[in-house]
C-alpha cells in the first residue's frame, strides 16, 4: 500500500576526520509505511536517522523531501518540514514538567502578552499522552518518572511537533524507542505506530529485536559496517538471511554458548544475609559461589536493582550483612567496593557507564590504575598495552586507542566498559543489563566475555535485559517480588527452567 | 559548499588558536613597537612568565575537575606576604613552609567543596576572603621590603643562567612535574574522569573525592610556589601581589583551549596561554596603556578564548 514518495536519499554518507561511519545510502521513504532498520551496534543506523533529523549533515550525498532538495540545520528546523526523531538517549530536561518538556521551545502558542497559559498547556499535553495511550499527571517533573515513562513522553512530544506541522505526511524517527519499555508499553506504542502509518504518515522504526522489527514493518532496510546490505519487504522475510546480511554471518542456535557455562565451585566468595534497605526490600539473603553466574530476576520496582545497588556500595543498606573475603563489610561509596573486589558495569551506559570525553584507554584503565603504576608514576606503556589488547579481545570498532570514547556506538561503548569491569581483577561483577540497547553480534561478543569470565573464576550476578537472556546465562536464578525472595532456581545445562516457570514466580 | 568550508576553518582556528595566539600577539605588539621582542625586553617576559605559569598550572587542575578556584589570586598574595615576612627569620627554609601553607589552603577548599558537596565556586568564592584578609592583616601599610641583608639569600632565585633568571628554569622544571601528574599518576587520570563524568567515575570506582581534593591541594601548593618566586623577585612581601593574577590566569587557561566544563585540556596548553598573557601585559606596560585597561584587555580576551573554545562542532567536547 505504498502511498506517494515522500523521502528520498542519494548516495548519502557520513564521515567523522578519518572515520567513515556511513557511505553511499540510497533510501526511499513512502507516506503510509512503517521501515525497519536493522544493523549492528556501529552500522550506521543512528547516523543515518541524525542526518535526516537535522542533527548533522551529510558529508556525500543528497536528500530529497517531496521532490525539493532537503537540508536542514537543525532538528528544530528538520520539524517543522515534518520530520521528527525520538531519540535513542533522552533528551528530556529532567527539572522542567512534563508537560514544559513536551512543548519545549513551543511555549509562544500558549503566551499572551508573554504570560504563558500553563492550564491550556497541562491540558493539551495530558491529550498528546492519551492519545499513545498514557495516563500520567503532566505537572510531574521529568526527573521524577521512569525511563520508561520518559520514553513515552519523548514519543509523544515528537509526535506532537510532527503531526502538527505536517499535515499527515510526517515522518518520525524512532531509535530503538523499545528498549526500556515493558511489553504492555511496546503494544501501546505499536498500536499508535499503526494509527500515524493509517493517516498517511511514515515511520522509520529502529530495533535490535527483529521480532518486533518483523511484527510492526512493511519494508526492511539492513546495514552493517556503514553500508546498506539489503532491502526486504517484510512480508516473507527469511529471519535467516536478515541475520546473515546483518552480521555477514549464518546465526548459531547456540546463542547464550551454554556450552561453556561453568559448573559453580563450593567457594562461597560474596555472602548477603538479611540484607535490607527500607522501602526497597528485605531480609535479602544468598550466597555467590566462585565461577557462578547468578541470575537476579523480578519485575520493575521488585527491588532487584537496589539489591545491586547496595552491593556496589551506591546505596547503604539499613540493615543486614554483606560478607566478602571472609570479612563483613558495608561501603560507602563504590570506590570502597571495588577495593572489596565488586564492580559493576551499570545499566545507564551514557550516564553511569561511559566517560563521555576521556578516550578508549582512559576508560579501560580507570578502573584499575593502582596495578598499572611503577611507584607512583604510571606506565604509559603499560595503559596503552592493555588499552590495544583489549580492542582487539572485545571486538571494537574505533579509530585507535585515543578515540574519544562518545564518538563509539552503543555497542562498541559498552565494550570498553566490559573491558573496564574485566580489567579491574574484581573477582565479583555485577552486570546490570549488560546488552541494553546492543545488536546481535556484540551480544554474542558479550556473551563470550561472561564466559570467559566464569572460566577465569570470576563469580558475576546479572540481571538480564530480557528473561531469555537471564535464563540463558545464569547457572542459578533468584527472583524478587515485592522486596522479597520467592524462587530459586538452578539453572543447569540442558535443564534449564522455563520462563513460564520463573514468571509464575515474579507476579 | 561555502558553509562547510567556513565552519572547517572556524574549527581549525580554535584547535590550534592557542599556538596561534602566540604569533599574534607577538607580531601585533612588535609592530607597536619593535624593542617588544629586545633581549632586555624577552628577558624580563620570562622572568615574570615563571610564577604566573605555576600558578596558572596549578589552577588548570581545579578546571580539569569542572571546578574553579576563584581564591587563587589571593593565595598568591597570602603566600607571598608570609614568605616576604618570614624570610629574615627562617632563611629559605621559608620555601618549603610557605608551600606547605599553600598546600594546606588548597586541600581546605578541596574537603570543604567535597565533604560538605558545595560547588567550587561557592566555596572559593568564600574561603579566598580568608586568604586576603591574610595578606592584608599581615601587611596593613602595604608592601614590606625584605631587608637589605638578606640580598645575599634571595639572590639564586633570581640569578640568570643563559641570561634567563633561574625562576622561569625552576617554573619549566615544575611544569614537567606537573605534566607527569597529570598524565602518568592515578590522581591524575582520576582528575580528568571527574571532569568528564563525576557519576560514571563514581561508579568505575574511582575515590572522586580524593581526585578533587588533590586537584585542589595542587593548586594550592602552586599558589603557594608563585607566592614565593613573587617574594624573592620583588623582595618584598606584597599583599596586593595577585589581586591582577586570578583573572590573567584564568585567560591563560582559557586560551590554552582547557575546556572550562572540565574533563578536557593539559598544563602545556596553559603554558602556551601564560606566555600569551603575560606578552599582552608586557606589551600593554611598553606601549604604557594605562594599567587599569589591562584586566579590561585581558578579560575580553578570556570572554573570546571561551567562546573560541566551545563546541562548534557536533561532538561536544569542550562544553558539555
Amino acid at each position: 500500500m505504498a502511498g506517494q514518495l515522500l523521502f528520498k536519499a542519494n548516495g548519502v554518507g557520513k564521515t567523522y576526520g578519518l572515520n567513515t561511519v556511513l557511505r553511499d545510502i540510497d533510501m526511499e521513504i513512502y507516506s503510509g509505511e512503517v521501515i525497519g532498520l536493522i544493523g549492528e551496534n556501529g552500522a550506521g543506523k543512528s547516523t543515518l536517522m541524525k542526518l535526516i533529523a537535522g542533527v548533522t549533515k551529510p558529508s556525500m550525498g543528497s536528500m530529497e523531501l517531496q521532490g525539493q532538495p532537503y537540508s536542514v540545520n537543525s532538528i528544530l528546523e528538520a520539524n517543522k518540514h515534518g520530520i521528527g526523531m525520538v531519540f535513542q538517549e533522552q533528551s528530556l530536561v529532567a527539572n522542567l514538567t512534563i508537560s514544559q518538556n513536551i512543548y519545549l521551545g513551543r511555549e509562544k502558542k500558549y503566551a499572551t502578552l508573554g504570560f504563558v497559559n500553563w492550564a491550556k498547556m497541562n491540558a493539551d499535553a495530558k491529550k498528546a499522552l492519551e492519545r499513545i495511550g498514557i495516563d500520567l499527571d503532566v505537572t510531574k517533573k521529568v526527573r521524577d518518572i521512569d525511563f520508561a515513562m520518559r520514553q513515552m513522553v519523548e514519543i509523544a512530544k515528537v509526535l506532537d511537533v510532527v503531526t502538527e506541522t505536517a499535515n499527515g505526511h510526517a515522518i518520525i524517527l524512532l531509535d530503538e524507542p523499545t528498549t526500556v519499555l515493558s511489553d504492555d508499553e511496546i503494544k501501546a506504542l505499536f498500536e499508535q505506530v499503526r494509527k500515524m502509518k493509517e493517516a498517511g504518515n511514515a515511520v522509520i522504526f529502529i530495533s535490535h529485536r527483529l521480532d518486533e522489527v518483523l511484527e510492526i514493518t512493511d519494508r526492511i532496510y539492513v546495514f552493517k559496517d556503514g553500508e546498506e546490505t539489503g532491502v526486504f519487504p517484510t512480508e516473507g522475510a527469511d529471519t535467516n538471511i536478515l541475520y546473515e546480511r546483518m552480521v555477514g554471518r549464518v546465526a548459531t542456535g547456540e546463542f547464550y554458548i551454554e556450552n561453556r557455562q561453568t559448573v559453580a565451585t563450593d567457594e562461597v566468595v560474596l555472602q548477603v544475609k538479611d540484607l535490607s534497605v527500607f522501602g526497597a526490600f528485605n531480609h535479602v539473603s544468598f550466597d555467590l559461589h566462585k565461577g557462578e553466574v547468578l541470575g537476579l530476576c523480578g519485575v520493575e520496582g521488585s527491588g532487584k536493582e537496589d539489591v545491586c545497588a547496595v552491593l556496589i556500595g551506591d546505596v547503604e543498606p539499613t540493615s543486614g550483612k554483606v560478607i566478602i573475603g571472609g570479612k563483613e563489610r558495608t561501603f560507602k561509596n563504590p570506590y570502597q567496593a571495588r577495593h572489596a573486589g565488586i564492580l559493576s558495569v551499570p545499566k545507564e551506559r551514557r550516564d553511569e557507564g561511559m566517560i563521555g570525553i576521556l578516550s578508549i584507554e582512559n576508560n579501560i584503565v580507570i578502573s584499575h590504575m593502582e596495578a598499572l603504576q611503577n611507584g607512583f608514576i604510571l606506565s604509559g606503556k603499560k595503559t596503552e598495552g592493555i588499552a590495544n589488547e583489549w580492542v582487539k579481545k572485545a571486538g571494537v570498532k574505533c579509530v585507535g586507542i585515543k578515540q574519544h570514547i562518545n564518538q563509539l556506538s552503543g555497542g562498541n561503548a559498552q565494550k570498553v566498559i566490559f573491558a573496564r569491569a574485566l580489567e579491574s581483577n574484581c573477582p565479583v561483577l555485577i552486570l546490570n543489563h549488560p546488552t541494553r540497547g546492543v545488536d546481535v553480534g556484540s551480544k554474542e561478543e558479550i556473551y563470550t566475555l561472561i564466559r570467559e569470565m566464569t572460566e577465569a573464576g570470576n563469580s558475576i550476578i546479572v540481571i538480564g535485559d530480557t528473561l531469555d537472556e537471564c535464563i540463558g546465562l545464569s547457572s542459578r536464578i533468584i527472583v524478587l517480588k515485592d522486596g522479597l525472595v520467592t524462587a530459586e532456581f538452578d539453572c543447569p545445562v540442558g535443564n534449564k527452567p522455563t520462563q513460564m516457570d520463573i514468571v509464575q514466580t515474579m507476579m | 559548499m561555502a558553509a562547510e568550508k567556513s565552519k572547517f576553518s572556524f574549527q581549525s582556528i580554535s584547535k590550534y588558536m592557542y599556538l596561534l595566539s602566540i604569533v599574534v600577539v607577538f607580531a601585533i605588539f612588535t609592530i607597536l613597537q619593535p624593542n617588544f621582542i629586545s633581549l632586555y625586553s624577552i628577558q624580563n617576559m620570562c622572568g615574570e612568565i615563571a610564577p604566573r605559569l605555576i600558578m596558572a598550572c596549578g589552577l588548570t587542575f581545579v578546571i580539569f575537575t569542572g571546578g574553579i578556584d576563584l581564591g587563587a589570586g589571593y593565595m598568591v598574595s597570602a603566600t607571598c606576604v608570609l614568605t616576604g615576612l618570614y624570610l629574615p627569620k627562617v632563611g629559605n627554609w621559608i620555601i618549603i613552609l610557605v608551600a606547605l601553607a599553600g598546600l594546606c589552603m588548597g586541600t581546605l577548599n578541596g574537603i570543604i567543596t567535597t565533604k560538605l558537596k558545595l560547588p567550587s565556586f561557592i566555596v572559593t568564592l568564600c574561603t579566598q576572603n580568608f586568604w586576603n584578609y591574610i595578606a592584608l592583616s599581615l601587611c596593613p601599610d602595604g608592601s614590606v621590603i625584605v631587608p637589605m641583608t638578606m640580598r645575599d639569600v634571595t639572590a639564586w632565585m633570581t640569578y640568570p643562567i643563559l641570561g634567563i633568571p633561574a625562576t622561569f628554569w625552576f617554573s619549566l622544571i615544575g611544569l614537567a612535574a606537573l605534566f607527569v601528574f597529570q598524565q602518568y599518576t592515578k590522581n591524575g587520570r582520576a582528575i580528568y574522569s571527574v571532569g568528564a563524568n563525576a557519576q560514571a567515575a563514581r561508579v568505575a570506582g574511582v575515590n572522586i573525592d580524593s581526585a578533587q581534593i588533590s586537584a585542589f591541594a595542587v593548586s594550592g601548593l602552586c599558589c603557594g610556589l608563585a607566592g614565593i618566586m613573587y617574594a624573592y623577585k620583588l623582595r618584598a612581601a606584597n599583599p596586593t601581589v595577585g589581586s591582577t593574577l586570578q583573572l590573567s590566569s584564568l585567560a591563560a587557561v582559557a586560551l590554552g583551549g582547557t575546556a572550562m566544563a572540565g574533563g578536557f585540556g593539559s598544563v602545556t596548553r596553559t603554558l602556551c596561554g601564560v606566555i600569551t598573557i603575560t606578552a599582552v601585559t608586557s606589551g600593554l606596560n611598553i606601549l604604557s596603556v594605562n594599567p587599569l585597561w589591562q584586566n579590561i584587555i585581558i578579560g575580553i580576551i578570556l570572554i573570546v578564548a571561551v567562546i573560541l573554545n566551545s563546541d562548534n562542532g557536533d561532538r561536544n567536547l569542550v562544553i558539555k
